[in-house]
């Protein structure tokens, strides 16, 4: 071997024993570095510590929590004109929500409750944009300014044995399933549109005024809703970010004010029933709901000539509704499965029946402005949604769910707008949902991934509306603050389809929370 | 152990008492001879007293019951001499949580090798459809119908406040294999929901408890072993940082010093006059035809001689490699039940492929006579939906800072070769010798040894 090879030889491995030994430090920094933030972490509760825990010390009945959340979501790209929207913001999402929960306990069984939130939200003043605008007409889309919004709940709670009743501002949850099948009381705020999912309906709800009983006996719950207030939807508005593109953003026609339901009028209240039962491993629900349809449907109530075209004068109206609905769950568990062995199974069953719904119907407004029809412009319908979905709980803790949602109109004709509960623009709607979930073991769990996949499908018109799929990483940094990276995606479908309207609106979005 | 192996030690020891006296006038003995001579008391079954030889049957078939022909057809709680077998299922008595109705409030949690902590507190009720006692859940329910009846309402940490779980747990056996049915009320969603149960082998997310050691395996999916008897000193060990733990007992937070804790509590009467607890040590090994496809292979368990409650257990897998260690502190909480009244006080389970250190605390534990009209009430899914923690129990056993958790527990390398191999990989070696050097928990590496010192806990 020759000097020079034995030299380069030493040097070689004098070089590679360096750096694994600079590998090994720099290793067992990071690491070190990282344990630091752990351990700092671990006790970060300010609010808790000096907030909290002296409130609760001073008044031992009351009980006081919240959270901070911080939501940005961004587009993966500016595309300009889109459809109807100006696309020209990236800024999809910049909110900021604090939440106050308070409770206090008067005596056994007494109990007044309120949670009371504001929000802000800096699309509007933190980008440079003329596409969005919304806060300039409507000022609760970019902060929560008025009573009705910063009083999220305020209800006063009192229990017997086999009696409740919750009198106040509250919101109520009915169903199993994910997505909205029999969860039809309140309102949503749906400034998101299609990204608006169920972990996000508690915070979207808009909670209502009225009284809530619910009778227990045996394994059976009786509940009933009488409801005294009226609280529409809240959909994305011209120049918001998530307004559809496939709708203009105004209209040549005349609108007048919404007729809504009145408080003070007995006859507006709305009422609702539920019974619940347990029998072993089957559990079931029905429910009627006797309601107002949270979104007007325009109604023709004369016309009008201008520059030789005729202006429809429409009148949006909320609708008397009646749903009725059934719920139920099974549980069992299929032994020696392959590669699985047990395999533990959940089966969830919902549907709702709604009989009343008024549509848009365009033949009729047509028919109107040709100066051929009397009509007020609107068809009743019928409509049917439903889901059957199967949990299975899979080795390393992980989810595996199918969820196949079914919406339908009866007696369906193609000139029909929207309407509750029917399909999307077409007869039938068919949305087979697959989510998986589970956590890292390498990151001891803090780190978990969920994996959704929404694709549309209806007939006999559209067939495929496009497919929106929702990846999630979320990451434990400590047992009070948690953050997460979200990607959703909308691919296929036309520029009208329930997807097909925001393909260009992929995003990217993280969210920052800490709970007190 | 063999006679060589005996004398080995004779000698070793008279010389190791030799060298004591020699420098006893000017040193005191080092800690880590006397933890030595305490951890070499173990022996074979060939090696027992006479007194316990007296105590063993070491009939490995016995008569079966003429109802239930999984089970031994002697009557339980059995008299002795006890099989194996006998032993196993007087160990079953003494699961996670107590076999009887009662109220607690369970703290638990988790903390990594590097100092991330999870932890929760639930306040828990418990109802029976039976007896108390295994001997309930034997003979008083069928086969797939549920035994028990358990909820928990969450009261930290603050984001899953307020969420619920009902469990009703099922008597099992080979043809009803469902374990229980399961619901959560999640608070974010509002809504009960039914889940599927867990797998019985995995363990809970972010937590290093597995169902089944919540639950309780049944002694009839394993076959059981006596490997032979050995002295336990210590079980759970809590770390220099934390001399006090504040404790509710009966509604009143009590301040006890750690040091102070006994294995099985203060009113246990069997303690051996150095402090030490005279143990069986069960070599238990999963049924593949109860139990097939089952992560865990072998369970090895040391419990005390007079009850039979588990003070020890080590898991292995398949491949014989170390699982977890799990240690218990017990209390006489159900002085009615007698010797079958002792209940787990805290349990730490460490997972040694994570290296994840956890605990469950059962804090302010009551018997509970729930009315009829309690029973129809609370444990439903629906009562969920009503968010009332009717008997709120108070804790203050929640660990603020991760230097304060419970020390790894000991690995015994040198008890029972062959049928137990502890060893574990040598990055956590590293960090059991330096969680023994500094007397807690220590996070960081070798280099960075600065943070170890750490205040005591207030």
């Amino acid at each position: 071997m020759s000097l020079y090879a034995s030299w380069r030889r030493a040097a070689c491995l004098s070089a590679l024993l360096a750096g694994a030994v600079a590998q090994a430090h720099a290793d067992s920094a990071v690491s070190d570095m990282f344990s630091e933030v752990d351990r700092a972490m671990a006790t970060f509760d300010p609010v808790g510590k000096y907030v909290r825990a002296p409130i609760e010390r001073a008044v031992p009945n009351l009980r006081f929590k919240g959270f901070v959340r911080q939501w940005t979501d961004i587009l993966l790209e500016e595309q300009g004109q889109v459809g109807f929207q100006n696309q020209d913001y990236r800024f999809l999402q910049l909110q900021n929500l604090l939440e106050l929960e308070t409770s206090y306990h008067i005596q056994d069984g007494l109990d007044v409750n309120a949670v009371t939130h504001v929000m802000y939200d800096g699309v509007y003043d933190w980008q440079r944009s003329k596409g969005l605008y919304a806060n300039g007409y409507f000022k609760q889309a970019e902060l929560y300014n008025t009573s009705e919004r910063l009083l999220r709940e305020f209800y006063v709670s009192y229990r017997k044995p086999s009696f409740d009743i919750l009198v106040g501002k509250q919101q109520i949850a009915w169903g199993k399933m994910d997505g909205q099948f029999i969860d039809v009381i309140n309102g949503m705020d749906r400034r998101e549109a299609v990204q608006l999912e169920t972990e996000d309906y508690e915070w979207r709800r808009m909670p209502q005024w009225m009284a809530n009983a619910t009778v227990h006996f045996g394994q059976n719950s009786l509940q009933f809703l009488y409801i005294f207030d009226f609280e529409q939807d809240r959909q994305a508005l011209p120049g918001m970010p998530w307004y559809s593109p496939a709708l203009p953003q105004s209209t040549s026609d005349i609108m007048l004010p919404v007729r809504r339901p009145q408080n003070d009028r007995f006859v507006d209240h709305e009422y609702g029933l539920r019974f619940d039962r347990v029998q072993g491993s089957l559990s079931y629900g029905l429910i009627y709901y006797y309601g107002w349809d949270k979104n007007p449907v325009s109604h023709i109530v004369g016309t009008e000539l201008s520059g030789g075209q005729t202006l429809l004068r429409l009148e949006p109206r909320h609708e008397r509704l009646h749903h009725a609905g059934v719920t139920a769950d099974y549980a069992f568990a299929l032994n020696d499965v392959p590669l699985v062995g047990t395999l533990p199974v959940v089966l969830r069953v919902e549907g709702l029946y709604t009989n009343g719904v008024r549509f848009v119907d365009f033949g009729k407004q047509a028919l109107v402005r040709a100066g051929l029809g009397a009509t007020d412009g609107t068809t009743k319908r019928d409509t049917v949604r439903a889901a059957v979905a199967s949990e299975f709980g899979l080795p390393g803790r992980s989810t595996f769910i199918l969820q196949a949602s079914y919406y339908r109109t009866l007696d369906w004709t193609q000139n029909l707008g929207p309407g509750f509960g029917g399909g999307f623009g077409d007869e039938w709607t068919l949305i087979p949902v697959a989510f998986f979930s589970r956590p890292f073991g390498f990151t001891r769990d803090r780190l978990s991934m969920e994996a959704t996949v929404f694709p549309v499908i209806s007939g006999p018109d559209r067939g495929w509306q496009g497919v929106k799929t929702k990846l999630r990483l979320i990451y434990k940094v400590s047992q009070f603050v948690k953050t997460q990276l979200v990607y959703n995606g909308y691919d296929g479908g036309s520029t009208t389809d329930t997807y097909g309207q925001y393909n260009h609106w992929d995003n990217v979005g993280w969210e920052l929370s800490y709970e007190f | 152990m063999n006679s060589e192996a005996l004398k080995l030690n004779t000698m070793r020891r008279t010389g190791r008492l030799l060298s004591l006296l020699m420098v006893a006038l000017v040193v005191t003995p080092p800690l880590g001879a006397v933890a030595d001579e305490r951890e070499e008391q173990w022996k074979t079954v060939e090696q027992m007293s006479a007194e316990d030889k007296a105590l063993f049957d070491p009939a490995t078939s016995t008569p079966r019951d003429a109802a239930i022909p999984y089970i031994p057809a002697e009557p339980y709680p059995f008299q002795a001499p006890y099989t194996a077998e006998e032993m196993g299922y007087r160990s079953a008595e003494f699961v996670h949580i107590g076999r009887w109705p009662q109220a607690i409030v369970d703290v638990f949690g988790v903390v990594t090798s590097s100092g991330y902590i999870n932890q929760g507190v639930s306040v828990s009720y418990t109802a029976l459809n039976g007896r108390p006692g295994l001997e309930g859940y034997i003979h008083d329910v069928k086969p797939g119908e549920p035994y028990a009846r358990w909820t928990m309402f969450d009261t930290f940490p603050p984001e899953s406040e307020g969420t619920q779980q009902l469990w009703l747990p099922y008597r099992t056996d080979m043809e009803h294999r469902t374990k229980m049915d399961y619901y959560i009320y999640s608070e974010q969603l509002r809504r009960v929901r039914r889940q599927p149960q867990p797998l019985r082998d995995q363990r809970f997310p972010d937590n290093s408890q597995t169902f089944d050691d919540v639950i309780g395996r049944d002694p009839w999916e394993m076959d059981w072993q006596l490997l032979g008897t050995d002295v336990l000193y210590e079980t759970i060990r809590f770390p220099n940082t934390r001399p006090t733990i504040t404790q509710n007992i009966q509604g009143q937070f009590v301040e006890r010093q750690t040091s102070a804790i006994k294995m099985m509590g203060d009113d246990y009467p069997h303690y051996r006059a150095d402090g030490g607890i005279d143990t069986f040590v069960l070599k238990a090994t999963i049924r593949e035809d109860w139990l097939p496809g089952y992560g865990e292979k072998t369970l090895i368990f040391w419990v005390d001689k007079h009850l039979f409650y588990p003070l020890r257990m080590e898991k292995y897998n398949a491949k014989g490699e170390l699982m977890m260690v799990e240690v218990r502190l017990a209390e006489h909480e159900n002085k009615a039940r007698g010797d079958f009244g002792y209940a787990a006080l805290s349990t730490v389970y460490w997972n040694v492929e994570h290296d994840l250190v956890g605990f469950s605390l059962h804090d302010g534990q009551l018997q509970r006579d729930w009315t009829p009209e309690e029973e129809k009430m609370i444990f439903t899914p629906e009562f969920m939906r009503r968010k009332w923690l009717l008997q709120p129990i108070k804790s203050q056993a929640v660990i603020r800072d991760p230097e304060h958790f419970y020390l790894r527990p000991r690995l015994y390398p040198g008890k029972f070769p062959g049928e137990r191999n502890p060893a574990v990989p040598a990055e956590i070696q590293a960090r059991i010798d330096a969680q023994e050097a500094a007397g807690h928990l220590v996070f960081v590496t070798a280099g960075g040894a600065k943070s170890a010192e750490t205040a005591p806990a207030q």
